[in-house]
């Protein structure tokens, strides 16, 4: 059987601000996977994808791409990489034309035709300023660019918030239109966890600076589960099972981190499957 | 790296428009000087100030008028050789973001930087030339090497306004581009100051203050100098460069997202 190539890999990473620490992050990007980065606004995503692209510098740690760790000299890595950012960052004034003549004298491998087959692709006038864009058409603009130098890895942040479902499912579609290609892989960063519900294939949680879960998407939502029980009942759940709960006047609910042992513990209790915004919500309630 | 050079001129695609214009003006300007300096006002006053007791000679007049021409001749350099439009317009859109993902070094990004200086200081000089070479081959105002000169030292000057600016950008920051303005012009005047002090002195007391008139040593001396040590101030902007490359860069690599 081959060995899983990681594309991304993050060991001990940590990035102090003073009032927010990156805490020794460690995860893993397996090739020819999506992986959904998720956690609330200020979990420190966007951090983590900028030491990731050097955009930033780490205090400590290694981060590797594509096998080859990252320092101030691999920006050559970045020719395989199409980064997709929350906000456009591309001048008001720039048209796609524009956008053309300048990465063309950047990326080596950029492709013209397949930048305004994109364009086109996506309903975006080649000859119109981007200022004057919405913010969908400014997301698949960044998104057009990040294809057209036939990047191996995309690394996406925030790509999807603010957007209507429709122009968000539009964009999903396009995304799982990249991952057809085997060695094509994908970072999403959002704290929209029904698009990665959609796509995704590994999850990393993010919370407050630490990775607190990482792993197969579907691994995680078959394990976990929410118990429903009443108030006394929590006292009898096994403590090694709980990752948090929520009690009300009505009863308790319990995020289980083994839904199928806790069916057999107790088979009186309610236990329902737990989709990943749930699973965030309770790991970020996790005292 | 080009890619990058080629964005920060489209980042001044509104100063190139004025540019259009800046050099209509400036040959409008320098046809009407031209006629008039030999049949119109500027010859009438230049009779009227050799006639009066001032100790001005021909050469003075000729000089006056000759500094003149050149003041306007430089707003071409001038008006396309600013950089603080693109830190600007980069700080505006983020584009810092953009530019640390793509596959172009440190190094480089900073490189661009100073490329796009030589670029945009080497097309108003070009154009300057050209004009300059108009004008000398039509009239007597100037030799073609004093123009050479002039150009090559107020282009010079520009490079190393501009190299300052770009070291304070870093520096600063984005959203604090007027202030690296203002610290580029106050580091060049106070180099200025400290290395002409004694002819600043000497220009104030004896000649404004003691109002003892027209000397043309004191006077003429900055326009020689600049016109026959153009070497000197592109010497000087190089040597600025370099140090200011090497310093943005310094900060750069430790700030991150300042280019």
């Amino acid at each position: 059987m081959d060995e899983v190539k990681n594309v991304i890999e993050l060991k001990n990473v940590t990035k102090d601000y003073g009032d927010f620490k990156l805490d020794n992050v460690n995860f893993a990007v397996p090739e020819g996977t999506v992986c959904g980065f998720i956690g609330q606004n200020g979990a420190g995503k966007t951090t983590t994808i900028n030491l990731i692209l050097d955009v930033i510098s780490r205090d400590s740690g290694e981060i590797t791409l594509f096998g080859e760790p990252v320092s101030k000299d691999t920006a050559y890595l970045r020719e395989d990489i199409g980064v997709v950012f929350d906000e456009m960052g591309f001048h008001e004034f720039m048209t796609g034309r524009d956008i053309n003549i300048m990465m063309k004298n950047i990326y080596r491998n950029w492709d013209e035709e397949v930048f305004f087959d994109n364009l086109k692709k996506f309903s975006l006038p080649a000859k119109k300023k981007c200022g004057a864009f919405s913010r969908g058409m400014r997301m698949k603009l960044q998104i057009a660019v990040a294809l057209s130098h036939h990047a191996r890895l995309l690394i996406m942040d925030e790509p999807t918030s603010g957007l209507d479902p429709i122009v968000r499912n539009e964009i999903i579609g396009i995304f799982r239109e990249f991952v057809v290609e085997e060695d094509h892989t994908i970072l999403l960063s959002s704290h929209i966890t029904s698009d990665l519900e959609k796509i995704a294939d590994e999850v990393v949680f993010i919370n407050g600076g630490h990775i607190v879960l990482a792993g197969n998407k579907d691994e995680i939502l078959e394990k976990h589960g929410i118990l429903k029980c009443k108030k006394n009942d929590l006292s009898k759940i096994s403590e090694s099972l709980i990752v948090s709960s929520e009690v009300s006047d009505y009863g308790a609910e319990v995020l289980v981190n083994d839904r199928h042992a806790a069916e057999k513990l107790y088979p009186d209790m309610v236990i329902e499957r737990a989709g990943l915004e749930e699973i965030m919500i309770y790991y970020v309630n996790k005292k | 790296m080009k890619g990058l050079v080629i964005k920060d001129i489209m980042c001044l695609k509104k100063q190139l428009t004025t540019f259009a214009f800046v050099i209509a003006g400036v040959v409008i300007i320098s046809i009407l000087y031209v006629l008039s300096s030999r049949f119109g006002n500027l010859a009438t006053v230049g009779e009227a100030l050799l006639d009066e007791n001032n100790n001005m000679s021909q050469v003075d007049v000729k000089n006056l008028g000759s500094m003149a021409l050149v003041m306007f001749m430089l707003i071409p350099i001038v008006s396309l050789g600013d950089m603080l439009n693109v830190f600007v317009a980069d700080g505006k859109a983020g584009f810092f973001k953009v530019s640390a993902s793509l596959p172009v070094s440190m190094k480089k990004r900073m490189l661009s930087r100073f490329l796009t200086i030589f670029v945009l200081c080497g097309i108003g000089a070009a154009v300057d030339l050209a004009l300059a070479l108009v004008l000398c081959t039509l009239t007597d105002i100037m030799s073609f090497g004093s123009f050479l000169g002039i150009i090559i030292s107020s282009a010079s000057i520009l490079g190393i306004y501009s190299a300052i600016m770009i070291l304070f950008c870093v520096l600063l920051g984005y959203g604090r581009e007027q202030y690296a303005q203002l610290f580029s012009l106050l580091t060049i005047i106070l180099f200025f100051v400290i290395v002409k002090f004694r002819t600043i002195k000497y220009v104030f007391v004896h000649i404004i203050i003691e109002e003892q008139g027209f000397e043309s040593g004191v006077f003429w001396k900055p326009l020689d100098y600049f016109r026959e040590k153009g070497y000197v101030f592109l010497t000087a902007m190089l040597i600025v460069s370099v140090l200011s490359y090497f310093l943005s860069l310094y900060i750069a690599e430790r700030k991150r997202g300042v280019i």
